[in-house]
Formats: C-alpha cells, sequence, structure tokens
C-alpha cells in the first residue's frame, strides 16, 4: 500500500515513514503543498497523510483544490490544531478522517487500514478469498486455516490483488502501488513475488493473463 | 486613620469645637469688660451720692441697698473708720482715691474712694461679682450654639457620607467584578476628584489586559508549538519499542535523544523568550561588546568546529554600550548560532563589532554595530520580516529550529533600543544580521585600557 506523506517535520516525517514501513505501508514523503500536487498528479497512491501547518500553501487548500478536482483519494489529516472548528473545517474541506498531533503509530496505522478497507467497501477488517484469508492489522495469512508465512512484499501484492477478486493488476501498476521512490525494482521483481505466492497458496490462486497482468482466481 | 470619613469628621469636628470655645473665650472677655465698666460706673455714681447728701452715719444703718453687694467704708479725715455697712467685709484699711483693685482674704476688690466734706468714702464691691456675671452672659450666648452642635454634627455626618459616596460607589462596582474582568471602568458621573483616580485605574487595567493578552497568546503558542517536538518523540519511543534488532534499537535510540535535544532547546528558547518579554527594567552596565563577541565565538567554537566552520571575529573595536549583560549574550549567541547552522560545512561565519559615526546626531558621537555574516543560503527579502515572528519556521531548515531565536534576538534588541537589520553577506551570498545600538550619551568609546569586565576570552 502506497501512501503519501505530507510533514514539513523532519523528525515526525521520518518517524512515520519509518514506522509505517514496518506496519507494512510504503511511505512517499514529501515536505509542502506543492510538491504534493504535484506527485499526486503523476503517481498511484492509496492515501494522503496531510499535516495542515504547512510552509507556504496550508494543507487545507492543498486538500480542497484535490477534492475540486474530483479525486476521491482517502485523505487522513495529522495536525497540532485541535481546536473543534478546525476539525470541522478539516472534514469539511475533504478529509476523511483527523488524527491530532501527538498520536500513536499504532493508532494512525489502524485508521489508514479503516480508511482503506472503506475506499474498498469492505466492512470486515479481514479480506478472504477462496478459503485464503488476509488480515491487514496482524499481517496474518491463513490459507484453509493454517498459516501462512508470507514476505512483507507478498502479502502486500496479496492484499492488491485480494482487494477486488478478478481485477486484472498490470505489472506497471503493481509496482507503482507497491514501491515508493528510491526502491530499487528489479526488472522480474514483481514474477518472483507472484512465483512465491504460488508456491505458498497453490498455483491456481493467481491467474496470469498473458500480455496484460495478474489476477486472483475467480469464485466459481 | 485610614478612614477618610473618621478623617474628616474628626477636623470637622475639631474645628468646630476649636471655633466655639475661642468664640466662647471672647464673649467672655467681652463681657467682662462691659461688667467692668458698668459697675465702676455704679461704684463711681454710688459713692458721689454718698458724698453730696450728708447723713448721719450710724453703725448699721442701711445707707445702700441690702441685697446689693456694695459695701460702703466712711472714714473721717483722722483716720478713723465710723461707718462699716458690713462688718464682716475684710477691705484693707487704707484709703486711695479714685478706683483700685485691691487683693484681700475674700478674694480681690474693686475699691473707689471720694473725699467729702469731713470724710472720706469708700465704696467696694468684690471682682467675682463681676466674673460671675460675665460668665453668664457668655454661657447664655454659648448656649444655642451647644444645643445645636448634635444638629450641625448629624449635618456634618451627612454630608461627609454623601462626598464619599462615589467612592463607595466605585468601591461596590470594583467588588462586583468578576476576577478575569479587565474591561475599563464605567458608568456614573464621578466627581472630578475621583475622575483622575478611575482614569489611571482604566490605564492601568489597560495595560494589565494587554500583557495578559500577549501572556495568553504566548501560553497558547507555546504550548501548540511543544507539541511538535513531542509528537516527533512519541513517535520516536514508539519505534524504539518496536526496533527488532540492536542495530535498529541503536538507530532509534540516536534519533529519540536527537528529538530530546529538540524539545529541550524549544523549552530552553521558551524560556529564555519569556524571561526577555517584559523586562525592561534590568540593570543596565556599561558592555563591552568586542569582548562579548570574542567571548561568544569562543563558545561556540566547538560548534563551528564539527561543521569545519570558519568562526571569528573579523574586526573588533573597543566599543561599549548600556546594556543587560545576560540579555546582550544571548542576543549575540542566538544569532552566531544560528550563523553556524545555516552556513554550509566548510563556510564561514564573521563577528564584527565597530563604532560607525552616528550620521543623524551631532558630530563625534557614534553608535555601536555588531555584525554577524554568514555564506548560508540567506533569506529571501520578502522573508525578512517574518522571520522574526515568534514559532516562525522557514521551509525546509534542517536541522529543525524552535522558531523563537530571532524572536528572542528581536526582544533584547528592542529593549535596548537597538535596531536590526537583515542583509546579504560579503559577495551578496549568505546572511549578515546588523545590530545597531542607540548613540550613546556619553562618549562611547572607553579608554582602551580600562577594561571594567574580565580579560578578553580568546
Amino acid at each position: 500500500m502506497r501512501l503519501l506523506l505530507v510533514e514539513d517535520d523532519p523528525m515526525i516525517g521520518e518517524a512515520i515513514r519509518a514506522g509505517l514501513k514496518r506496519e507494512g505501508f510504503t511511505v512517499d514523503w514529501v515536505h509542502d503543498a506543492a510538491a504534493a500536487a504535484q506527485v499526486l498528479r503523476t503517481d498511484p497512491f492509496e492515501l494522503l497523510l496531510l499535516d495542515l501547518g504547512l510552509p507556504k500553501a496550508d494543507g487545507l487548500t492543498l486538500l480542497k483544490s484535490l477534492r475540486e478536482r474530483g479525486t476521491a483519494l482517502p485523505v487522513l489529516i495529522i495536525t497540532a490544531r485541535d481546536a473543534v472548528a478546525d476539525r470541522v473545517a478539516g472534514l469539511d474541506a475533504g478529509a476523511d478522517d483527523y488524527l491530532i498531533k501527538p498520536f500513536d503509530l499504532d493508532e494512525l496505522a489502524a485508521r489508514i487500514r479503516a480508511l482503506l478497507r472503506r475506499k474498498s467497501g469492505r466492512s470486515a477488517a479481514g479480506l478472504e478469498h477462496l478459503g485464503v484469508r488476509l488480515e491487514p492489522a496482524t499481517h496474518r495469512v491463513t490459507r484453509d486455516g493454517v498459516e501462512v508465512a508470507l514476505s512483507p512484499r507478498e502479502f502486500a501484492l496479496l492484499e492488491l490483488l485480494l482487494e477486488r477478486p478478478g481485477t486484472i493488476l498490470s505489472r506497471a501498476q503493481i509496482e507503482g502501488r507497491l514501491y515508493g521512490w528510491g526502491e530499487e525494482v528489479e526488472s522480474n521483481a514483481v514474477e518472483v513475488h507472484i512465483h512465491g505466492l504460488r508456491r505458498k497458496l497453490g498455483a491456481q490462486f493467481i491467474l496470469t493473463v498473458r500480455g496484460v497482468g495478474y489476477r486472483v482466481r475467480p469464485a466459481p | 486613620m485610614s478612614s477618610l470619613r473618621a478623617r474628616l469628621l474628626a477636623w470637622l469636628l475639631g474645628g468646630v469645637l476649636f471655633v466655639g470655645a475661642a468664640g466662647g473665650l471672647m464673649v467672655y472677655r467681652n463681657a467682662l469688660a462691659q461688667a467692668d465698666a458698668f459697675f465702676d460706673y455704679h461704684l463711681r455714681q454710688t459713692a458721689l451720692l454718698l458724698r453730696d447728701q450728708p447723713v448721719e452715719y450710724q453703725l448699721g444703718a442701711q445707707l445702700v441697698p441690702a441685697d446689693d453687694d456694695f459695701v460702703v467704708q466712711v472714714w473721717s479725715l483722722d483716720g478713723v473708720r465710723v461707718y462699716l455697712s458690713r462688718p464682716h467685709a475684710a477691705l484693707p484699711p487704707t484709703v486711695t482715691l479714685g478706683f483700685a483693685t485691691v487683693t484681700t482674704r475674700e478674694g480681690r476688690w474693686r475699691v473707689f474712694g471720694v473725699q467729702a466734706v469731713s470724710s472720706v468714702i469708700q465704696v467696694a464691691q468684690p471682682m467675682s461679682v463681676r466674673e460671675q456675671r460675665a460668665a453668664e452672659l457668655a454661657l447664655q450666648t454659648l448656649k444655642p450654639f451647644a444645643l445645636l452642635l448634635p444638629v450641625l454634627l448629624l449635618l456634618i455626618w451627612v454630608a461627609v457620607g454623601q462626598a464619599l459616596e462615589p467612592l463607595r460607589r466605585l468601591t461596590a462596582l470594583l467588588k462586583a467584578r468578576q476576577v478575569d474582568s479587565l474591561e475599563p471602568i464605567s458608568g456614573a458621573p464621578l466627581p472630578d476628584e475621583v475622575q483622575p483616580l478611575v482614569s489611571a485605574l482604566n490605564d492601568l487595567l489597560a495595560r494589565l489586559r494587554d500583557s495578559f493578552e500577549r501572556e495568553r497568546a504566548f501560553m497558547a503558542d507555546a504550548a501548540h508549538e511543544l507539541r511538535t517536538p513531542l509528537t516527533a518523540l512519541h513517535l520516536q519511543a514508539g519505534m524504539l519499542a518496536r526496533a527488532g534488532d540492536e542495530a535498529e534499537r541503536a538507530a532509534a535510540m540516536s534519533t529519540l535523544s536527537t528529538g530530546v535535544q529538540r524539545a529541550i532547546r524549544l523549552v530552553e528558547q521558551l524560556l529564555a523568550l519569556a524571561r526577555q518579554q517584559p523586562r525592561v527594567d534590568r540593570p543596565r552596565v556599561p558592555v563591552r561588546l568586542d569582548e562579548l563577541g570574542r567571548e561568544v565565538v569562543a563558545e561556540l567554537v566547538p560548534q563551528a568546529d564539527a561543521r569545519r566552520i570558519d568562526l571569528g571575529v573579523a574586526a573588533a573595536q573597543p566599543v561599549s554600550v548600556e546594556a543587560d549583560p545576560e540579555a546582550l549574550r544571548t542576543l549575540l549567541r542566538n544569532l552566531v548560532d544560528n550563523a553556524v547552522r545555516y552556513a554550509p560545512a566548510g563556510g564561514r561565519v564573521d563577528v564584527t563589532v565597530e563604532a560607525a559615526p552616528d550620521s543623524g546626531a551631532a558630530t563625534g558621537a557614534t553608535r555601536a554595530r555588531l555584525r554577524v555574516s554568514d555564506d548560508g543560503p540567506g533569506i529571501a527579502p520578502a522573508e525578512r520580516a517574518r522571520v522574526f515572528d515568534r514559532f516562525y519556521r522557514r521551509a525546509g531548515t534542517e536541522p529543525p529550529g524552535s522558531g523563537l531565536g530571532l524572536a528572542i534576538v528581536k526582544a533584547i534588541a528592542d529593549a535596548h533600543g537597538a535596531g536590526i537589520t537583515l542583509g546579504e553577506g560579503a559577495g551578496g551570498r549568505g546572511l549578515t544580521v546588523t545590530v545597531s545600538f542607540p548613540p550613546a550619551s556619553s562618549g562611547s568609546s572607553p579608554p582602551s585600557a580600562g577594561t571594567h569586565r574580565g580579560s578578553p576570552s580568546s
């Protein structure tokens, strides 16, 4: 899951980035609203973590312009502005959630998962398909009730594929949504992870659509 | 006596009683003089009457009415007393003609003597009669006054109460206030004597309100600003708890300690600013700027070394300013510290102290000037006015500062009446901060030998 973090404070930004990485998220981090607006146009992100007190342009301005363009991207505001009026303004400007500094990393991760769940139209915390169950909060995957050990990348890839079972994802799409900036992507990385998943979950669980991409086997 | 009412009453009462007593005394003296004249006339008339109507003097004969307090004595020419109207009266056995006042066993007497054909007639009267008469007169005059005294007191009481009523009202108004209400006092028209007091109070209230407002804003700002480093700390502590292996733990510990140092620095800067803000009343002593510059540079050399920055004093003329030495040290430290932070690694930071001729004032006057310049990124002219705001942080500053350094510098400069200007560094690069002190009233250049601080630490 690739997230965009907009935060001007280097220490907070670094801590969030490192903390969320441990939770299995890929976090790209920019320091101001202008840079955020630019990368949001080019890169696929699942969610935006937005600080309000940014230098130059304010975070709320960025949020409003995003919503005016009709972007449905989930936005979680993280800010020190705790007045009710600020929270109302933030949510009314189009934020999906509002978290006040200082906050706990666990809570941040949980809220991110909740927003992603809602985005994909699910209410249950876990994803389940053909006996394979994935728990984003605990990073556990079971196959017919038996726990399967996955690498973080494999887990993220499986989560992506299970989000809308049957949807075909191209290799470029998968790469774009799994890898942040500056991460070395081997040319056959996606194939390697797909191979790993097939080995652990059964060869027929993930199907290849030649020349297009990958999808999980649809339910019969 | 701290009560206005009691004081007013005491003065008014004392005054009334004094005037009453003085009036009584004057009436008494007047009455006495009148009685003297009246009774003297009577004495004389009686004596002359006795002389002009010769009578046979017999002992016990009634020459004057018995209820009168006159005593008549008749002497023969050869000095024998032939008549005394009241035997017990102890009149002096001497004879004087005309008026005389004599002292006898029975008090003082007034005597009038006149010579008849064959005798000397003396008529006498005790002085006490006159005094009694005068006292009666005086008392009679004073009696209505004494009777009216309680009425007067009551009137004074009421009048004083009336006059003090606005004060009472003001007190009630102030008492009824909320603790935190600093609104100006307004309301009923006040007497001219109380108005200045209320104006002064309102003035004080206004200043208090401003100062409270500043404090409140500062507190809110400070609390808000503390959140950022605390959030970083909280997150870093969380990372430390999640660290999987020794290397991760060491890295987390290191970032956590950087975060703690940053929080400590912010708190220190907040304290420095809080101490600086309203304190204009600290004692001013002459401070040698050149020595201060050398000391601060010496203090910060280790920091500069860590970043391979060439920190030094470019020029230092012996100049002193009237200042709070600790505040001035904080000012210079903050400026040099900033310069060292923002100069590129391997860069250069110069501190300059000079006495510049004052262009505006009389010839010979000089302004002490303190300059700190670096060859860092500088500050864009558009941003220069804002960098003195509290908690203003420039975009992308690394490591994050407290946003207070220049606000503190500004507060200290303001307290000393000094101006700050920001400009480019040497060759149009970097930043030069110039602090210009107001021209010293007396000679600003001390004799180079006479140092009143310790020797330079360089």
